[in-house]
Order: C-alpha cells, then sequence, then structure tokens
C-alpha cells in the first residue's frame, strides 16, 4: 500500500480523566476522502482536532506526510502548515475584511509580498464564488457565504488536507446547500479531505470511506455503499435508523 | 393576497404554480415621524410623563438662572482684593479676580517664571510630534505614534528638568531629539508623496537594491542621531527642582505617564495572568490582587515613606518619580484586569483557527485578538484614564502641588483669603474640559473602529 498521507497509531487522549479517544488507528492515503460520523461526544471532533494538534494527544503516534507531531512546537507548526481547517463557527476574523481574512497567513507566516497574496486569495474566492464580496466584513455576510469564505481562507495556504469540523452544523437549511456544494467541488479536485458531518447524502456521494465513532472508539469503518446497506455493528445500525 | 396566492398555489399541487411576488414596502404612517411626533411620543405621551418633562424644566432652569447671576451677572471682574469684592457685592456674586491672578500658578505651579517657556515649548513639542497622526497621508502613524509615546518623555524630562547633563543623559535626550527629527522629516516625505524618510534618503545616497536601501537607511538614521547628539551638547537649561513643579502641568505629567505606561503594562500583567506557565501567572495575579486591594492613598503613602528606609542611605529617589511610579503601578492593576475582561470576551474560535492557520502565540495575540479585545475595551480604558486624571489629585497628600493644591493654595493668598467657591468652579472647568474631550474622542474612536463590524 502506498505511504499513507495521515496515520494514527494507537492514539489515547483524555480530558482530565476523562477518556476521550481510545487507541484510534487510522490510516488516509492521499487524495482519499473520509467522513467521520457519530452521535455527539463521541470523540470525533476531537479525532480530527488532533490531526492538527489544536488538541493535544497523550498516547500513540500521529504521522503527517512522514512527519511525526512532538514537543518541538516550531516542527508541529511546520507539519500543521500543510492542514487546512474549517470550523463549525467558522473563526473568521471580524475586525478583517474577507480580502484579508484570506491574505492574513499568507502575510504573516508565509510573508509574500502583498500582491502576490492577494491574487492567491482571489483566485480562491473566485473558486468558491464570492469574489465580489472581498472587501465586505464578514458579519456582513450570510452564514453560507462566511463558510465558503472559511474554506477559501484555509485553502489560500495550499494544504494537502482540509479538515471540516461539522461545517453545516449551524447553516441554514438553504445554506447548507451550497457550501457542500463548494465542498465536493474540491473533492472532485483530488484533495485529501476529512471531513466531520451528519449529511449523510454528502457522505454517500464524496466519502471513499465512512467512519463510524462511538464513545471515543471508531465502531465501524466501511465504504458508504457497505455502510449504509449493511453496517456490521447494531451500534452503527441504530445511529442510522436515527438520523436517516 | 400575497398568503392566498401561496395557498392555493399549493393546493393546485406540482402542475401550475403561481407566481409569488413580495408586497411593496409603504411609508410610515405620518404621526410616526417629525417634531410634534417626538415631542408626544418621548415628552409628553400621557400626563405623569407631562409633569415630569415640567419638573425637568423647571430644576434646569432653577440650577442654570442661580449659577448664571452668580457667575456672570453679579459676579466681579475687576478688584485688586477680596475686600474690595465682598464690599462691592458680599457672596451674592463670584470673585473673578482672584482667580485671574492665579491662574499663571493654577498652570505652572511654582515653576519659575522666567521659565516657564520651557513648559509652553514641550506642550507644543508634543502636539507638533502628534500631529501626523492626524494627516490623511502619512503612512507610518503607528511607528509615529509609538516614537511619541516612548521618545517624548526623554526629551520632554530635560526640557522641564535641566541642569548638568552627563553623556548617558546627553546620549538619552540625543535619541529622543532624533526621534522627534525623524517623525517630523517622515511626515513631511510622505505628505509630499516621498515615501518613508529613510528609504528617500537612502535612495538620495544612490541606493538601489533594498539590502543598500536599508543599509544605507540605518547610516541617515546614524546620521540624524550624531546631529542630534551635537544640537543637544549645545543645549543648557537651567536646572529646575521638581518640588516647585505644580499645578495642571503637573497634573498631566504625572496622569499622561500613568495612561500611557498603564496600558501597555496592563497588556502585558493580563496576558502574563492569562499564562499557561504557573510561575508567570502567579507572580501576575499576585501583583494584580496586591495593588487592586489597595487604596491608592496608601500606596502613594508608602512609596513616599517607606520606600527610603528600604534603599542604602544616600540614595535619593526624586518625591515626583516616586508618586509617579506609584500611580503607575496603581493604574496598571487596574488596567490587567480591564484587558483581562476584554480578553475573555474573544471566542476560543479565534484563538483555533488563527493557530490551525500556522500562527504563533505572539502573532495571534497581537494581530488577531488584541485588536478586538481593544476594540470592545476601549469605553473602560478610557474610564480608566479620566479616573487617573482626577485621582492624580491624591498626590498633594504626599506634599505635591498639583492642579487640586494650587486651587485650595489661592484661599490662604493673603489679598484673596477664603477664597475658595470660585477657583473650585473654576478647576471643575478644568477638568471637565480634559475628561470630556478624552470621553468624546472615546466615542468617536469606537465609532470608527465599529463601522461594519457588528457581532
Amino acid at each position: 500500500m502506498k505511504e499513507p498521507l495521515i496515520e494514527l497509531v494507537g492514539v489515547n487522549k483524555w480530558f482530565g480523566s476523562f477518556h476521550a479517544l481510545k487507541d484510534i488507528n487510522l490510516r488516509v492515503a492521499e487524495g482519499e476522502r473520509i467522513v467521520v460520523c457519530g452521535p455527539s461526544g463521541s470523540g470525533k471532533s476531537t479525532m480530527i482536532r488532533c490531526v492538527n494538534q489544536l488538541e493535544a494527544h497523550q498516547e500513540g503516534d500521529i504521522v503527517i506526510a512522514g512527519r511525526h507531531y512532538g514537543r518541538d512546537e516550531r516542527e508541529n507548526a511546520a507539519i500543521r502548515s500543510d492542514i487546512g481547517m474549517v470550523f463549525q463557527s467558522f473563526n473568521l476574523f471580524p475586525h478583517l475584511t474577507v480580502l484579508e481574512n484570506c491574505t492574513f497567513a499568507l502575510t504573516y507566516v508565509k510573508q509574500l509580498p502583498k500582491a502576490q497574496a492577494d491574487a492567491i486569495a482571489l483566485e480562491l474566492l473566485t473558486r468558491v464564488r464570492i469574489p465580489e464580496q472581498a472587501a465586505k466584513y464578514p458579519m456582513q455576510l450570510s452564514g453560507g457565504q462566511q463558510q465558503r469564505v472559511a474554506i477559501a481562507r484555509a485553502l489560500c495556504m495550499r494544504p494537502k488536507i482540509m479538515l471540516f469540523d461539522e461545517p453545516t452544523a449551524s447553516l441554514d437549511p438553504e445554506m447548507i446547500n451550497e457550501v457542500l456544494a463548494t465542498m465536493i467541488e474540491l473533492a472532485e479536485s483530488g484533495m485529501t479531505m476529512m471531513v466531520v458531518t451528519h449529511e449523510m447524502g454528502f457522505a454517500r456521494k464524496v466519502a471513499d470511506r465512512i467512519i463510524f465513532m462511538d464513545q471515543g472508539e471508531i465502531v465501524e469503518e466501511a465504504p458508504p455503499e457497505r455502510f449504509f446497506r449493511e453496517p456490521e455493528y447494531d451500534r452503527t445500525r441504530l445511529f442510522l435508523s436515527q438520523i436517516l | 393576497m400575497a398568503k392566498e396566492q401561496k395557498t392555493s398555489g399549493a393546493a393546485a399541487g406540482a402542475a401550475a404554480f403561481k407566481t409569488f411576488t413580495p408586497m411593496a414596502a409603504r411609508p410610515a404612517p405620518k404621526d410616526l415621524t417629525g417634531v410634534t411626533a417626538w415631542l408626544r411620543t418621548n415628552l409628553f405621551s400621557s400626563v405623569p410623563s407631562a409633569l415630569l418633562t415640567f419638573l425637568g424644566l423647571w430644576i434646569a432652569w432653577s440650577v442654570l438662572s442661580a449659577l448664571v447671576s452668580w457667575g456672570w451677572v453679579n459676579a466681579v471682574f475687576q478688584a485688586s482684593s477680596r475686600r474690595e469684592c465682598l464690599d462691592k457685592v458680599g457672596l451674592s456674586g463670584a470673585c473673578w479676580p482672584g482667580v485671574v491672578v492665579w491662574i499663571p500658578n493654577l498652570i505652572y505651579g511654582l515653576y519659575p517664571k522666567d521659565q516657564v517657556w520651557r513648559i509652553n515649548w514641550g506642550a507644543l513639542l508634543l502636539i507638533v510630534w502628534l500631529l501626523p497622526l492626524w494627516l490623511p497621508r502619512v503612512q507610518s502613524k503607528i511607528i509615529i505614534g509609538f516614537s511619541t509615546v516612548l521618545l517624548f518623555p526623554l526629551l520632554a524630562s530635560y526640557l522641564f528638568l535641566g541642569g548638568p547633563k552627563g553623556w548617558i543623559w546627553t546620549a538619552l535626550i540625543a535619541v529622543g531629539l532624533t526621534g522627534f527629527l525623524w517623525s517630523l522629516l517622515t511626515a513631511a516625505s510622505e505628505s509630499l508623496g516621498g515615501g518613508p524618510f529613510l528609504r528617500l534618503a537612502a535612495r538620495l545616497m544612490g541606493a538601489k537594491t533594498a539590502e543598500e536601501e536599508a543599509q544605507r537607511g540605518r547610516l541617515a538614521l546614524l546620521g540624524l542621531f550624531a546631529i542630534a547628539v551635537l544640537l543637544v551638547t549645545q543645549w543648557n537649561l537651567d536646572f529646575v527642582p521638581t518640588r516647585v513643579w505644580g499645578g495642571l502641568f503637573l497634573t498631566l505629567v504625572i496622569s499622561g505617564f500613568a495612561i500611557t505606561f498603564s496600558l501597555p503594562a496592563g497588556i502585558i500583567l493580563a496576558l502574563g495572568r492569562r499564562s499557561k506557565m504557573p510561575v508567570i501567572s502567579l507572580l501576575c495575579t499576585t501583583f494584580i490582587e496586591l495593588f487592586r486591594s489597595v487604596p491608592l492613598i496608601t500606596i502613594l503613602f508608602m512609596f513616599n515613606t517607606m520606600l527610603p528606609l528600604f534603599l542604602p542611605a544616600g540614595v535619593e529617589v526624586n518625591q515626583l518619580l516616586r508618586a509617579i511610579v506609584a500611580v503607575c503601578l496603581f493604574a496598571s492593576a487596574y488596567m490587567a484586569e480591564i484587558v483581562r475582561g476584554g480578553l475573555q470576551a474573544i471566542p476560543r474560535g479565534q484563538y483555533e483557527a488563527a493557530s490551525a492557520m500556522g500562527l504563533g502565540y505572539w502573532q495571534s495575540t497581537s494581530l488577531i485578538i488584541m485588536p478586538q479585545a481593544l476594540k470592545i475595551m476601549i469605553p473602560n480604558i478610557v474610564g480608566i484614564f479620566i479616573g487617573l486624571l482626577k485621582d492624580t489629585t491624591l498626590v498633594s497628600i504626599v506634599g505635591l502641588f498639583d492642579l487640586l493644591s494650587m486651587a485650595r493654595a489661592i484661599a490662604r493668598d493673603p489679598g484673596w483669603i477664603g477664597l475658595f467657591l470660585e477657583p473650585m468652579f473654576f478647576i471643575t472647568v478644568v477638568y471637565f474640559i480634559f475628561c470630556f474631550a478624552m470621553s468624546q474622542y472615546s466615542m468617536s474612536l469606537e465609532k470608527r473602529l465599529g463601522a461594519g463590524e457588528r457581532r
């Protein structure tokens, strides 16, 4: 098998005395699209937050493109710069315009000149279909537009991996589709993606594998075909019967 | 009608939809707008409301008319002593000549009269230094602002204090002067379209590449410093001891120091208190809690009477300096808690988004978190500044003559013995002008920064 882009080996995480992730093993190849689902509190967000070390894990190993997270913060930051992340609550910077939100990391982390950063940002805003909003502030945009800006902002850093933490969970129904459409386009372009979501339509259409988690463990891991038709575990079946 | 269309459309099934056209908006009814409508809704909406309106008008009228008859109609404007005033109008009118005669003292304290120009020049220097911040074409506003805050005190202390200067003092004053010259030249060259001054100077010296520009720019700065040193060595001012400083001048010196010191110190303390490193967090928390739980008067007394006991014999710290340090420390502790409050209002997601983008702690704190937090904090910060300006009156108890003490001194002047109300009224107006100006500035700042970004 090809060298995986993301590899989690025996990862364990505790919040205080609460065991949040239990022996997580996962390999994601380049270009693969993984959808993670499960009931709330099952550890799915914690798992993808460990992938870019927004949460530190206590046991096990996380390897991104052959590089291990460790104690060296600078090395960790370097590894993280290959990973883009989109959050449930967008987390755009409200005091900066849409364009500045996108160019921010290019200017201060990659230290590109302004003209070049602007060009990249505009290119990606065009790709998520909102170049005309560049001069506005995030709070002047609809939720769906804000989330698309957040996607563009993450893409500006030219990441190898994109993480989505319930990207549509705080959107009105009419706006969910515009964000999902953007994500589908991204998937079609060959991006490696890990998506925590309850949008099963999206999962069925885009995912190479669906991971079902409960109580901090990976319960089931299967291609969407099999996952929806004949899940192995009763827990998965129960979950599916409740959300479909 | 629109509703009817929708429901009937749904009833008709999928085959034939009717088009939903939203109703056009109509202007609001007349009696909701206009002056009489405003009066009726706000002042005379009911009988009790109308009565309250009249009561309010009556109170305002009686206070104002009493004030005007005391301070203007019955007041004495020409007299040579309080006795003369009393003979003319008794206590029914104000006796302004006493205040007028004392105005120089109220402003400058006991500063030698022939040296007062130094204070005026100091004020002018500050204004000229800050002026570029209001010029639209100047780019380097932030750094000019910083240079003022950091370097003006160096230049001003010599201007106000004077006296002999060793080479360290000379160098420091020269640094201050360099900063001033640099700010002026930068503002001038940027306003005239020449770009930053140092780059312009480097280009005039024949720099081609960016590296050469940086190098020759440094050379130009060094040249500026050399000129400054030359000027400073030629510059000799008489020594004016701080014990004769006083009045509004002293009030502004102390509160100016406290204001410029407390904000950065407060930010550092607040970040320290939230730090994950236990030692730093403990130190900052202890400092904040200690200084916040002790009254300012006590701190001033401590610094004034107890500090000398801890210092080796013969080492004497200037009394004014002691007061300034005490006020600064006190103000930073309060500021730290305000800043911490502002930081807590910023959602965790902002930190996460910044760190997911690869920004480090200092970058995300200074570029993402602080700008947002400071904006929320403006009213509180300005509140502290206003409080500081007024709290400096407390330094009178350690023997410094601030504006309030000078005003009280008038009542002990043989010619104006017992003149108390008028000086108090005068300094009330002075304090009001300064505080109101700050408060108005903070409002306009809030408005400007808040444009287009409501949470």
